[in-house]
């Protein structure tokens, strides 16, 4: 069964904390205090070492107590968004549930994005006509109330 | 998604702490399991660095915090390797004990820190 994901089509950020407070704010039901919480692990984890998988592609993870189910949210920039170091223009954010089973889950999730960037699957993404196509690309399902289909 | 609400009104700050904690010991621990480590290898991703660099900042962290709270997060991350968990439908996810119904109906609930009776982990409702 596919994951589902929020997208952000069109991320307005510039710099890597306001893309993922963007991602995070499509999530549904994630309220703001929480948001913030979250946004501190995500940012921790950046701050110890920036999590770009490929040019052009970054991907913001960890676990938290704060989620019970995963979290998933893919975002394209048009101009890039700076990772600090290099540009992104695809972000795929993700948080994993601490349960027990949640490491091996998490792993997965991982292994699931990374075999999907693989043999110029990376590439691809930035071809991507919206966000329907982008999420299939990674092996995602949308869900589209919650997904932003305009600025493309 | 099956995502939870998170009604509660206001969050003690030293709760709020707590639950960061919680995270940065759980991301310094998945780096050392040889799956999720694997994994970030492959993508290109320095774990020891990372891993290092976050026991720098849990320790900067754990700094602002009040040494009794700290002493008996620790106690409790050593005996059950979570020492924080949300209440889920009235029961500790530590331990799955129904907890007392004054502490789950109290909609200042979060506002304090609060222990399960049965085993003592910090408890945060989300729900």
């Amino acid at each position: 069964m596919r994951r589902r994901c929020v997208c952000k089509w069109g991320l307005e950020s510039s710099d890597r904390s306001g893309a993922i407070s963007e991602l995070l704010s499509q999530m549904p039901d994630l309220e703001k205090r929480r948001r913030q919480l979250l946004q501190t692990a995500l940012e921790s984890r950046e701050q110890a070492g920036a999590t770009v998988v490929h040019e052009g592609v970054s991907m913001p993870h960890c676990r938290s107590i704060l989620v019970d189910d995963f979290l998933i949210a893919v975002g394209k920039s048009a101009d890039g968004v700076a990772w600090p170091d290099e540009k992104v223009r695809i972000v795929i954010l993700f948080i994993s549930p601490v349960k027990p089973g949640g490491p091996e889950e998490h792993s997965e999730l991982i292994r699931h994005f990374a075999s999907r960037l693989r043999d110029g699957g990376a590439e691809k993404l930035f071809d991507a006509g919206g966000p329907s196509e982008l999420a299939d690309m990674l092996g995602l399902e949308i869900l589209e109330s919650e997904t932003d289909e305009s600025g493309s | 998604m099956d995502s939870r609400y998170w009604k509660a009104r206001q969050m003690n700050q030293d709760l709020e702490k707590l639950i960061t904690l919680h995270d940065l010991d759980v991301m310094i621990a998945d780096l050392s399991r040889k799956e999720i480590r694997h994994q970030e290898e492959k993508l290109g991703l320095e774990a020891d660095d990372a891993q290092k660099m976050l026991r720098e900042m849990r320790t900067e962290f754990t700094a602002q915090l009040d040494r009794r709270l700290l002493a008996q997060y620790d106690r409790l991350a050593s005996h059950y390797g979570n020492a924080v968990v949300p209440a889920i439908g009235g029961r500790c996810s530590g331990c799955l004990t129904r907890l007392p119904t004054a502490m789950c109906s109290d909609p200042e609930r979060n506002d304090q820190i609060r222990s399960c009776p049965t085993c003592g982990r910090i408890i945060y409702w989300a729900d």
